[in-house]
């Protein structure tokens, strides 16, 4: 960027040539209406009333400027001829002000007159070659009509000043805003993942605004390279896990049918390493879901879902994994809404928590439903275990944290929860923990209700 | 004999599944890339395919599609190790039966490549022709005609729309055509069966939407005005 390409530079230029355009332009207005009328043809009234003392050719050889003449007239200017030049004579008070106006009015044909601010001029007069002019002090009227005239100029003066500069602000406003908004939408755009900006003509501008937009677009584009980078790198660590622990599944299921006993599940070293086998394959699954989700990479498929009997389908299938554990799950009736949302991902949320409630607490789980209004709910997964003390509530939802190290070994791999938040979040909701006031921990899941159409309910999915 | 064919380039895991699946009594020839697969499976000989997506040369996807343009009839069960949902449902898209991604049971492997294997016309439940909704069963010969077009359909296509054209318009629940088709209970988020569906749907010339879907149900036929 070059110096003069600067913002501020061109700020300051624009400013103060918009300032200089409204003043200059007030200025000249002013100068408009100040300036001296156009003569006008001389009144009959006044000519008749003139004509007596001018008529007499010998009054001109004496009359000087300053000279009364008659009344209120006196002489303002006289050319008279002699031998060699001619001889003009001015009055001096005029002569500094308004010599031009004295010097044009002598070289009209007509008598005529014409306004001063300090008097009216009338002339020229003539006898042969000698001409004068005449000057007399403005009457009442007329010298009402030149305030007017002075007091219309100062309007217009401050009309001009007004409408100038707020025209003047409006374009500034614009000029600076409209990029101001298109960045602001950009960067909601890279927030939500895009990686073409509607940038328009933006990044092309020289100046700070246009630098701004092309970073933008520099960090959109880079954002994508390495989103694309982690999507790579998700799938070659998930394989190159993957192939091994395949391996070792099958070599370990090989090696139990080995075994010379009859009951090979007896050799309790091989039973131990087929549970870490199979715990080892949840962590990455879990550790690849919960970064998919941390990095936006899940694809939604929102769809009506009937959260009810989403949380009634959970529990019958914890019951049909595990008859005891099932048993405990009791979905309660509340207002459970029917919503346009991804029913996996909703129900991965739910589940994590019911899991984990299930393997820390031997009593009860109840699930329900509260709506807030028409647009959010909260889904409720109560247990009637001890609870987590307070301090620890926080750190539940971080990945790999077990609230009870004892019970470790019986646990799951520390992530569910925090797999259940980030779910939450991608559906637009949060997930929170607190203690129960009459004992156990409830976990509140709030989620946006989307709403339907009756005639979208009942339309088919496409498969 | 039973005959498979495993397309896999991990030799070492290749060689342990060969040993499971014989002592199951199956006989299993093995590919470690791409191209000897497609040659060996579209020699025909085999009763089932088990496919790896990850191969040298050209992968499980592009091997799949090139495999389906020419042999229909052969069920395929892709093995996965990759992670993305998507991975899973574009074999299914392809035409591939089943996935199973690693790493897997060895039990379950098995389990799968039997439900697979069980349907073979001779144990078709019902070996007389079906009738619905301008679908033509004739479970003897694998065929099934819609409008009076043959439609070239896959194992687990053809056991789907066979099950619908059972219910007779009735619906068919996601977990009764998920055992028909694949010989399994649909996992929670398994989305196999849709693809499936959706397969079908676009094999259809007109009318696709005569198989309907009801939300949290299933599927069902509807006879055609």
């Amino acid at each position: 960027m070059r110096w003069y390409h600067s913002l501020t530079l061109r700020l300051l230029l624009l400013f103060w040539a918009l300032l200089f355009a409204v003043a200059s332009s007030g200025f000249l207005l002013a100068i408009w209406y100040s300036q001296p009328e156009t003569p006008e043809p001389l009144s009959a009234e006044i000519s008749n009333s003139l004509s007596p003392i001018l008529s007499d050719p010998s009054i001109f050889s004496s009359l000087t400027p300053g000279r009364i003449l008659a009344g209120n007239y006196r002489v303002a200017a006289a050319v008279t001829p002699e031998e060699g030049p001619t001889r003009l004579q001015l009055e001096p008070n005029l002569a500094n002000t308004h010599r031009r106006e004295l010097l044009s009015l002598l070289d009209a044909h007509e008598p005529q007159q014409l306004r001063l601010p300090n008097g009216m001029l009338l002339g020229p007069f003539g006898f042969e070659a000698q001409r004068i002019l005449l000057i007399r002090p403005l009457t009442e009227a007329e010298r009402e009509q030149q305030q007017i005239s002075a007091k219309q100029a100062e309007d217009a003066q401050t009309l001009v000043l007004l409408f100038g500069s707020l025209l003047i602000a409006v374009l500034l406003g614009f000029w600076l805003v409209r990029p101001l908004k298109k960045l602001i939408g950009a960067t909601r755009e890279i927030a939500a993942g895009a990686d073409k900006l509607h940038l328009k003509r933006l990044p092309k501008r020289n100046d700070e605004l246009g630098e701004l937009a092309r970073a933008l677009e520099t960090a959109a584009h880079d954002l994508k390279v390495s989103r694309d980078a982690q999507r790579r790198l998700l799938s070659d660590v998930s394989h190159e896990l993957r192939s091994p622990l395949a391996r070792m599944q099958v070599a370990l299921m090989l090696s139990q049918d080995d075994d010379p006993d009859a009951n090979a599940d007896a050799n309790p070293h091989l039973v131990q390493m087929s549970r870490d086998v199979d715990r080892l394959g949840t962590i990455i699954e879990r550790i690849l879901s919960l970064s998919r989700l941390e990095n936006g990479l899940v694809k939604l498929h929102p769809e009506p879902v009937n959260t009810y009997e989403l949380a009634q389908t959970l529990a019958a299938d914890l019951t049909y994994v595990d008859e005891q554990q099932g048993k405990r799950v009791l979905v309660l009736k509340g207002e459970w809404p029917v919503t346009a949302t991804d029913d996996e991902l909703l129900r991965l949320v739910i589940e994590n928590l019911v899991r984990n409630a299930l393997q820390y607490t031997d009593g009860i789980i109840e699930l329900s439903c509260v709506r807030h209004d028409n647009d959010r709910c909260t889904i409720l997964v109560r247990d009637h275990g001890d609870g987590v003390p307070e301090e620890q509530l926080q750190q539940l939802f971080e990945p790999f944290y077990r609230g009870d190290p004892s019970r470790n070994h019986k646990a799951g791999v520390g992530l569910g929860m925090a797999l259940s938040l980030r779910a939450a979040n991608v559906l637009g909701g949060s997930v929170t923990a607190r203690n129960h006031p009459d004992g156990g921990l409830e976990v509140s899941i709030n989620l946006p209700i989307q709403h339907l159409q009756e005639t979208e309910q009942e339309q088919q999915e496409p498969a | 004999m039973t005959k498979l064919l495993l397309v896999d380039d991990d030799a070492e895991l290749s060689s342990m599944l060969e040993q499971i699946l014989t002592k199951e009594g199956y006989q299993l020839t093995l590919a470690p890339d791409g191209e000897t697969g497609l040659q060996r499976a579209l020699s025909g000989s085999y009763d089932l395919i088990l496919l790896d997506v990850m191969l040298p040369g050209i992968d499980g996807f592009q091997l799949l599609q090139r495999l389906r343009q020419q042999l229909r009839s052969t069920p395929v069960l892709m093995l996965t190790a990759r992670g993305d949902d998507d991975d899973r449902v574009q074999g299914l898209e392809l035409g591939a039966d089943d996935y199973l991604p690693k790493p897997f049971n060895p039990r379950e492997l098995v389990a799968r490549v039997k439900a697979l294997l069980r349907r073979t016309p001779n144990t078709s439940v019902r070996p007389e022709p079906l009738e619905f909704a301008g679908f033509h069963v004739n479970p003897l010969q694998n065929e099934v005609r819609c409008d009076e077009q043959t439609l070239e359909l896959t194992p687990t296509e053809f056991d789907i729309l066979r099950a619908l054209v059972q219910g007779k318009g009735q619906v068919v629940s996601k977990d009764q055509l998920s055992v028909a088709a694949l010989g399994r209970q649909l996992a929670p988020f398994d989305r196999s069966l849709d693809v499936h569906i959706s397969n079908i749907r676009k094999k259809i010339e007109h009318n696709p939407e005569r198989i309907q879907t009801v939300r949290g149900r299933g599927y069902r036929l509807l006879q055609l005005a």
